[in-house]
């Protein structure tokens, strides 16, 4: 190893002897081949090819992790200095391995699957039959809509966030009372809005919202009763839990916006308006981008809400995708079909959100 | 004992106690077995007293009653497992229990019941807490993925293909069989509901079928009944007896005021929401009448290929039905799950008939929130003038006149040990003897009594002077006993099959029948076909020559 060139700052000279090396080597392969032949085995077991074999993947899984542990203690033997290095990231890559890596995979597997759980035949490949399935389901494709029409609702979401947070960074009587208690729906689980509010106070007898529509004038108030009130509905339920995230990164972002700026705009003569849209707003872009990416990103897993409070009703028109696989999973068992519609929704979701991505960067970042 | 024999004596004016403590008394009991038979592990009169004294915890009318009033009654009944556990016998056993925490009941009573065992016993118990929608995906998913983590299950006799067909229950010994004195069952929850391949697995603690629940306040209305004759209605302004009835004074309610709030009057209720899956027998229960024909055992698939028959003239009427009556729903009916229906509309005071489990029953006297406890009649389901042939094709008429069919929606809930006990004969002895108290003879009347989830299930159930005893109105009691008995004992009930993954027909039906509701198909023919497609998806997914050897077995074909 040269230490001439090494911009590392490597603090010992590690003399690797070839018998050390080769040991290390067949640690890191003789594990492996454990590992490997575990599987083997396990696979030929459950395949009915061999009569012996473990009674669960367990043993697998340790070997998994001897093979690990053998190779991580192998980088040292192996490589010295270079190798104790490697160990500030090996584990953390192994990890990720396991806890994303193989579960995708698995679950693409389960994906091309035949696998409901009622069936006493257990998991048979169908190759892309689920594909074709959903293809031809309209409650998936009524799901995918109404996604959009929740994720557009994030405009209106952002829009409120906006004010909010510009009223709050203003100096108003009790700024920090306001911050505190704007804050407090999004410390409250999905779960008990959905009930203390979607179940009780919206309660068509006897919720205090209901009686509040009634004595305005609104006979006989329904706010899961047509398929469009039931959507804005949900939308307001889920708007009222989240804005306050959206209002919080805002918040920071305006408290970071140099004063100098929005003086100079004043100096200069510049109406509040002119203030807001021609200052402000700009510089205030980036977070904004980022408050809502990270909203669509909570927005397209809705699902609790909806679970709890419409079941997807009436007639579909509340349904969220996560909505709809939870209850293909959950009620009917049908894990194949549902994990292959979890993972066209990924797919979905990484292009959108890629492609959103890039649009930004563009009007961001003119390249004249 | 058998009800009829009950009722009969009843009519010669013997009560319980004087016919048990008459000399003649041990010869009709032991013809009838149950109670006196050689089995029993102790004799009934002895627990007469008890039962008068358990039934007065806390006493119909004073409020719901607490986990401190639902282990009082688990102490009072330990008697059946002191004589077959010496006390500390399971000391270092712990068990898992499975159950539901519907309205918190279910696991909440099994707490409450099984506490003083454990303290006797020495066993600890963990417990498992479901909702309601949840349970059939948890247990499916341990079923699937041979994860059973849990030893003693609350379940439905639906899952007894899914459980006991894959050989994952443990048999009942003969011994709980003598502690829990099956032979005082109603009969259609005998053999072989419980057991599979001969076997017995099931400590039954419930018997369900739907029974129709109305507002006598309603029927007896002189204001109605003037309205009802000026409106040009043939016939008495009386409570509907067949569903062509209650379509018609379902409308006829339409914009008139409730008696008891002076709220809008409304007249059967509807469940239009899903409740995962269990939504479905609410559909069922209209449709039973119309597709349950007396010489035909099959009502929901064909028994020679599992065709569905939900797509039938009779299916499609109950569904037009639905549809009929739409607009004289309570506001937001759309929304409205069967638990909506039953707590927060009828119980509350919305409404005027209604379909329901025995809960209504069962809750609207002692429930702190029923309002209806002194206004609620009760009977079977509804019949109809006319019956859907399915193998004629075509509507008759019966000589007998209308054609009714309760429906046993659920056959009731029952305890279920695992096969994962049976290697360890303490931890197998102390299972079973949890399930056997808590389906035990006594605890199972005072679960009847109150709210629990449960409702009568055995012969010694209908013992109208034990309820009065406890406080309630002896014609309310009575119409309502006879309301579940008639239902058990019906000769055309319409009894579910056991199958496995029934639950995913019920719950695809509930998707399409969302739609249905909310408009989306051009009619209910063109809905009813919908649930029918998915419906041979899901044999077919399943594997429709098991399904069918199944069905045939559960229909005793």
């Amino acid at each position: 190893m040269s230490t001439q060139a090494d911009l590392l700052h490597v603090v010992t000279s590690d003399h690797i002897t070839p018998r050390r090396a080769a040991f290390g080597r067949f640690l890191v392969w003789g594990s492996a081949g454990l590992f490997g032949l575990s599987v083997l085995w396990q696979v030929l077991f459950e395949f009915d090819v061999t009569a012996f074999g473990f009674d669960n993947w367990r043993p697998v899984l340790y070997a998994y992790v001897f093979w690990a542990i053998c190779l991580c203690v192998s980088q040292v033997i192996i490589r010295g200095e270079q190798g104790k290095r490697a160990l500030f990231v090996l584990p953390a890559v192994l990890f990720v391995v396991s806890m994303v890596v193989f579960p995708l995979l698995f679950g693409l597997s389960i994906s091309f699957s035949d696998w409901n759980l009622a069936s006493l035949d257990g998991r048979k490949f169908n190759g892309f039959d689920n594909f074709r399935q959903m293809w031809a389901d309209p409650f998936y494709w009524n799901a995918l809509k109404n996604m959009v029409y929740y994720t557009l609702a994030i405009s209106v979401e952002y829009a409120i966030a906006f004010g909010l947070a510009l009223l709050l960074n203003s100096q108003i009587r009790g700024q920090k009372f306001f911050r505190v208690a704007f804050l407090m729906p999004l410390m409250l689980s999905p779960v008990a809005v959905s009930w203390m509010v979607g179940k009780s106070m919206l309660e068509v007898r006897f919720g205090p919202l209901a009686r509040l529509a009634r004595w305005i004038g609104w006979e006989n108030p329904s706010f899961f009763g047509t398929a469009e009130f039931a959507r804005a509905t949900i939308m307001i339920m889920d708007a009222w839990t989240f804005i306050p995230f959206m209002m919080i990164m805002i918040l920071a972002g305006l408290q970071a916006i140099p004063k100098e700026v929005q003086e100079a705009a004043i100096v200069d003569g510049a109406s509040p308006w002119q203030s807001f849209w021609q200052v402000t707003f700009p510089l205030m872009l980036p977070i904004s981008i980022t408050a809502i990416l990270i909203r669509i990103i909570f927005k397209l897993k809705l699902a609790d809400i909806i679970i709890n409070v419409t079941s997807g009703g009436p007639g579909g028109a509340t349904d969220s995708v996560t909505s709809f696989i939870f209850r293909e999973y959950r009620d009917r068992s049908n894990v194949g079909y549902g994990t292959l519609l979890a993972m066209v929704y990924l797919v979905l979701i990484v292009v959108a959100i890629t492609i959103f991505m890039k649009l930004v960067d563009r009007w961001m970042n003119p390249r004249y | 004992m058998k009800v009829k024999l009950y009722n009969s004596l009843m009519e010669a004016q013997m009560n319980r106690r004087n016919m048990l403590k008459g000399a003649a008394s041990a010869t009709a009991i032991a013809a009838v077995g149950g109670v006196g038979s050689a089995i029993t592990t102790r004799p009934a009169w002895a627990s007469s007293d008890l039962r008068a004294a358990m039934l007065k915890i806390p006493g119909v009318g004073k409020g719901s009653p607490s986990d401190a009033d639902w282990q009082k009654v688990g102490a009072m009944t330990l008697g059946p497992t002191k004589e077959v556990v010496k006390e500390g016998e399971f000391a270092g056993v712990e068990l898992t229990f499975m159950g539901l925490n519907n309205q918190n009941l279910h696991n909440f009573l099994f707490r409450g019941f099984l506490k003083p065992w454990e303290k006797y016993t020495g066993a600890k118990i963990n417990w498992v807490d479901l909702a309601q929608a949840d349970y059939n995906a948890r247990l499916q998913q341990s079923i699937a993925t041979q994860t059973v983590d849990f030893d003693i299950i609350e379940m439905g006799a639906p899952f007894e293909g899914d459980v006991t067909g894959r050989g994952l229950a443990s048999e009942m010994p003969d011994w709980v069989k003598s502690v829990i004195d099956m032979d005082d069952y109603v009969d259609y929850l005998k053999a072989p509901v419980g057991t599979w391949g001969g076997k017995t697995y099931r400590v039954s603690i419930d018997g369900d079928c739907h029974n129709f629940n109305y507002r006598t306040d309603y029927f007896s209305d002189a204001g109605f009944a003037a309205a009802w004759k000026a409106e040009g209605h043939k016939g008495e302004w009386e409570v509907p007896t067949t569903w062509q009835k209650v379509q018609e004074v379902t409308k006829f309610l339409k914009g008139k005021k409730d008696p008891l709030s002076g709220l809008a009057a409304h007249g059967y209720l509807d469940p239009l929401k899903g409740w995962g899956g269990f939504g479905f027998y609410f559909l069922a229960s209209r449709a039973t009448a119309y597709a349950k024909h007396p010489d035909d055992p099959a009502w929901l698939f064909n028994p020679e290929d599992m065709s569905p028959r939900v797509n039938n003239a009779a299916w499609v009427r109950a569904i037009q039905d639905v549809l009929d009556v739409l607009d004289a729903q309570p506001t937001d009916q759309i929304n409205a799950d069967p638990g909506t229906t039953g707590f927060q509309q009828f119980l509350a005071g919305t409404g005027s008939m209604l379909s329901w489990w025995g809960d209504i029953g069962s809750n609207a006297k002692t429930s702190d929130t029923s309002v209806v406890g002194d206004v609620t009649g009760f009977s079977i389901l509804p019949g109809s003038d006319d019956v859907w042939n399915h193998k004629e094709g075509k509507w008759e008429t019966l000589a007998s006149g209308p054609n009714y069919a309760p429906n046993m929606a659920y056959i009731g809930w029952g305890v279920y040990v695992m096969a994962r006990v049976d290697s360890d004969s303490k931890k197998h002895k102390a299972a079973w003897s949890a399930a056997a108290h808590l389906g035990g003879k006594d605890i199972s009347l005072w679960a009847a009594a109150y709210p629990s989830g449960f409702q009568p299930y055995r012969n010694s159930h209908f013992n109208i002077p034990e309820w009065v005893g406890a406080g309630y109105d002896e014609a309310f009691i009575k119409d309502y006993l006879a309301s579940e008995a008639d239902s058990y004992n019906h000769p055309n009930a319409a009894i579910e099959p056991r199958i496995p993954g029934i639950f995913q027909y019920y719950s695809v039906a509930e998707d399409e029948l969302a739609k249905i509701y909310a408009g989306q198909y051009k009619s209910a023919q063109e809905g009813a076909d919908a649930i029918a497609a998915a419906w041979d998806k899901i044999t077919d997914q399943i594997g429709r020559e098991s399904q069918t050897k199944l069905y045939k077995s559960s229909l005793g074909i």
